[in-house]
């Protein structure tokens, strides 16, 4: 695991501001936040409700703007970027998993799989023997010709990973990817998301407010107030040791461990 | 506390944005069948037209159409409407109100817009029945101005309707409301119509029975004045269920190979086009073969009603070649003359000395069939003078011209007949004179009497010559007068019309094409503003339709946006769907009315494409507005998807 997280550095953020409303009725999301995320990184973004880790990680994802700070994917400055750079960047460069899959109901797994590669210039050749390892490895191949309407939620959700991934995004973005998800089906999607950052190299940031999801990480980072609060890196430890470790951050956090409740 | 009024007044404010188009459709389509019943009933107009002109029968058929129209159009636009409030109408059972409460809710609302559209088209109807009557006199070509009044048995009628309207549609609600279970209405945009691959052989069979049927219902339209009203029913019959096989398993099929071929290789354009249009194709069948129906039946009426206007001047001139005619008048037609004359009209006159005999046309095909007629011999060289438009014949030989040979069956039969021979007997002996071919037009004005037939000047005097003193036998003095100024003409005819006042029945063209036009000026009124509601309503239905999928797919465009598809790339996917389903009807639609008119036009003589293709022309023009409506609104949903 360490020989993955020394590398070079695909995302840096540096003191990101946001900031929503008109300003009389301002609100204060993001207060300066820097994150630095290097290649092959599972990083998860933890907080309570309200900590601003969507919105952090829409930032990033470029779906949203910075109010003031500066957001680096492989050295480009997305905030320099027109929309159409932004839209070809993100269609290149990034890969999303939701929590409520968004999945093209009126397509197949196959077809919502190869979508983000239907305008790249990617033979079909290549993009069937893509589509066939990522699908092996996220154990869907066999549901190829199904409706997202046919599938289980688990199954939905791979599928969405697998459309984050066919076109080897230089990150992956997941919005609690677990959230709609059975406690099996989530523990079968971490662990297929687990064997995908340490077998193809694959950088993800994972928002997530489930300290089981984000033990699967190398790398917690907790938000508290639209400000970073601490970070837990995993190292060597086992996945139950970790998860004690990020429960403790959490009881500190305020006892909001349990969001939303 | 809310009460059921004040939430339906906020739900009604809140989908008025997307009530506006159907609201205007009713609105238009009510106004109208406002001002054809008052017309109905309105005798100024009636009183200036000419007495064979049936006024108020044109407007009552008119009617029941629109009624026909209006009814489909409002149960089509108020299935999606129900459709695209599923949900809502689940939430307010999950919450626990009861089936009855949104069953009334629904019909309470219902009940409101009627009449508010009720209200707007009466008064609509009012003030714009005098419009309505001024273009119904230009096109009749009356002038004057009459005065309409407010029609109170029609504003009732249309009341009625509209009771009937709220009935139906209150029906519809009531069906939707109580046969729908709670999951039914919670995914009812989720689930897909048809995704399990289609038979083989079952698909392969109807797809292949659809295109037989409309081949079919073509072929038999080709001949559908043999026995008019069962063919035209078999006809409607075939390419009804032909056009419904084709959207549902032929074009179905097409789709699914294709998909196939692709395997999984969509791309995007594909995947925003044909892959919605798959998952709603059950839906999408009925309302594209209905589309399709109505575009067909509306290109039809409006073609035929203007190739009827169009063609007035020239198919009363097939019958009524001159202006006026005097035979054997020589004193009549001469103070005629001196009446025109006086009043400054210049007029060109031409004398024609004919030859009428007994005779017969022999058909070469039935060697017994001999029926002796009158035959009218003219001189061609003579007839040139008056500046007729034709060919000297060979001595000799004889050219028929009848502006009724089509009525007396098809033209092509009818031409098989000739070259044959015309059988004269003088004196016991028979001559034999060539008949070389049929015209589809009269020489001589209508009421001159026997077979016309053109020959050459010395023909004639020959025949003449040999046929004197036989039984029927008549030399004619023709004395034909051609005004060449309309305006002269116009007084040339009442003129005309007092001169011969007698019972006799005369003919001059100008009074008859007056009748003619104020007859298919009735026809074109009538179907242009019918045609205009069958398009506001396919037009309406299939934007409706389009922004109820719009708006259920705009997750999808968020999810593609966030991917990084940016909105000119969604757009080109959505245009091609915009394409197909606008232009899948429209082509399907346009071929069934070529053939539909081409089996109407046995009615009329002169060619139709001219004032066909016009008519298809202005048609898919305003079509196209509804096209580039939808596309705008779906490109507003697709560029505000990402906020």
């Amino acid at each position: 695991m360490d020989q993955l997280n020394v590398g070079e550095t695909v995302l840096q953020a540096r003191n990101v501001h946001k900031t929503f409303g008109t300003k009389g009725n301002a609100q204060h999301v993001l207060k300066g936040i820097d994150l630095r995320v290097t290649r092959s990184e599972f990083v998860g973004i933890m907080g309570a409700s309200g900590s601003g880790k969507t919105t952090l990680l829409n930032v990033l994802a470029t779906i949203d703007h910075t109010t003031d700070g500066t957001v680096l994917i492989d050295d480009a400055d997305i905030s320099k970027l027109s929309n159409t750079a932004l839209s070809a960047f993100r269609r290149n460069k990034l890969g999303f998993i939701f929590q409520d899959y968004n999945l093209l109901d009126t397509l197949t797994v196959k077809e919502n799989i190869l979508l983000p590669i239907s305008l790249s210039k990617m033979s079909k050749r290549e993009a069937e023997s893509e589509f066939t390892a990522i699908a092996n490895v996220l154990d869907i191949k066999a549901l190829s010709h199904k409706y997202p309407h046919e599938i289980s939620g688990g199954q939905k959700q791979r599928t969405a990973a697998g459309r984050a991934l066919i076109h080897q995004p230089s990150i992956v973005f997941a919005d609690e990817p677990t959230g709609a998800l059975d406690s099996k089906s989530a523990s079968s999607l971490l662990d297929v998301m687990e064997k995908v950052n340490q077998q193809r190299g694959v950088t993800v940031v994972m928002v997530t407010h489930d300290p089981v999801a984000s033990s699967y990480c190398s790398r917690v980072v907790f938000l508290r107030d639209g400000k970073t609060y601490s970070e837990l890196y995993r190292g060597d430890k086992t996945r139950h040791a970790f998860f004690n470790e990020i429960m403790d951050v959490q009881a500190v956090l305020g006892g909001e461990h349990v969001d939303g409740f | 506390m809310l009460t059921v009024f004040e939430l339906t007044r906020r739900s009604m404010r809140q989908n008025v944005k997307h009530y506006y188009l159907y609201f205007f459709a009713l609105i238009f389509s009510m106004s109208l069948y406002f001002v054809f019943t008052s017309l109905q009933h309105d005798q100024a107009v009636q009183n200036m037209t000419h007495p064979s002109v049936d006024f108020s029968a044109g407007f009552q058929i008119a009617g029941v159409i629109l009624i026909v129209i209006v009814g489909i159009f409002t149960v089509s636009a108020n299935g999606i409407f129900l459709r695209r409030r599923s949900r809502e109408i689940g939430l307010y059972q999950l919450i626990g109100l009861s089936k009855g409460w949104v069953a009334r809710y629904l019909m309470i609302e219902n009940i409101l817009l009627g009449l508010g559209a009720l209200l707007a088209a009466i008064i609509c109807g009012a003030l714009i029945s005098r419009l309505f009557v001024l273009i119904l006199l230009n096109l009749l070509g009356l002038e004057g101005i009459v005065d309409i009044s407010f029609s109170v048995p029609a504003a009732f009628k249309t009341s009625m309707v509209y009771l009937l309207i709220i009935v139906i549609t209150s029906i519809q609600m009531m069906l939707k409301v109580y046969r729908s279970t709670l999951l039914n209405l919670f995914q009812a945009d989720k689930r897909p119509d048809l995704t399990k691959p289609p038979k083989v052989v079952a698909s392969a069979i109807f797809a292949l029975l659809g295109l037989a049927l409309i081949g079919y219902g073509y072929e038999l339209s080709g001949h559908i004045n043999e026995q008019l009203f069962l063919n035209a029913l078999l006809v409607l019959g075939s390419i009804v269920a032909g056009t419904y096989l084709l959207f549902r398993v032929t074009i179905r099929w097409c789709f699914y190979r294709f998909r196939k071929r692709k395997d999984g290789h969509l791309g995007l354009t594909n995947s925003l086009s044909m892959a919605p249009l798959m998952h709603h194709m059950k839906a999408n069948a009925n309302s594209l073969t209905l589309i399709t129906m109505l575009s067909a039946m509306a290109i039809t009426l409006i073609s035929m009603a203007y190739a009827f206007y169009y063609s007035v001047e020239q198919e009363t001139r097939r019958d009524l070649p001159y202006d006026f005619m005097f035979e054997n008048e020589p004193q009549e037609a001469l103070s005629f003359k001196m009446k025109l004359e006086k009043e400054g009209i210049d007029v060109n006159h031409h004398v024609v000395q004919a030859v009428l005999t007994m005779g017969s046309i022999l058909d070469p095909n039935d060697e017994f069939h001999k029926v002796e007629e009158s035959l009218l011999w003219l001189p061609a060289e003579q007839l040139k003078q008056t500046g007729a438009d034709l060919n000297v014949p060979p001595d000799g030989e004889a050219i028929l011209y009848n502006a009724g040979a089509s009525l007396a069956g098809d033209l092509d039969e009818q031409s098989k007949r000739y070259p044959t021979e015309i059988e004269l007997e003088q004196h016991g002996q028979t001559v034999m004179y060539t008949l070389r071919t049929l015209m589809e037009r009269n020489i001589m004005n209508l009421n001159a009497p026997g077979r016309q037939l053109l020959v050459s000047e010395a023909t004639m005097d020959k025949i003449a010559e040999q046929m004197a003193g036989t039984p029927g036998y008549k030399v004619i003095r023709f004395d034909t007068y051609q005004v060449p100024d309309k305006e002269e003409l116009a007084i040339a005819s009442s003129i005309y019309a007092k001169h011969v006042s007698d019972e006799r029945l005369t003919y001059d063209f100008y009074a008859q094409y007056k009748e003619v036009l104020q007859m298919t000026g009735l026809l074109i009124f009538i179907a242009a503003f019918l045609g205009l509601v069958f398009l506001i309503s396919t037009g309406s239905i299939l934007y409706f339709k389009q922004m109820t999928e719009a708006e259920q797919e705009k997750q999808s465009f968020k999810t593609l946006r966030q991917l990084g598809f940016d909105v000119d790339m969604i757009m080109k996917g959505i245009i091609r769907k915009q394409a197909i389903v606008f232009l899948l009807p429209l082509s399907i639609g346009m071929l069934h009315s070529i053939f539909a008119i081409k089996a109407a036009s046995f009615m009329i003589r002169s060619d139709t494409t001219f004032p066909a293709s016009i008519a298809m022309a202005i048609y898919t023009v305003i079509y196209f507005v509804f096209a580039l409506f939808t596309i705008g609104y779906y490109r507003n949903i697709v560029k505000n998807a990402m906020s």
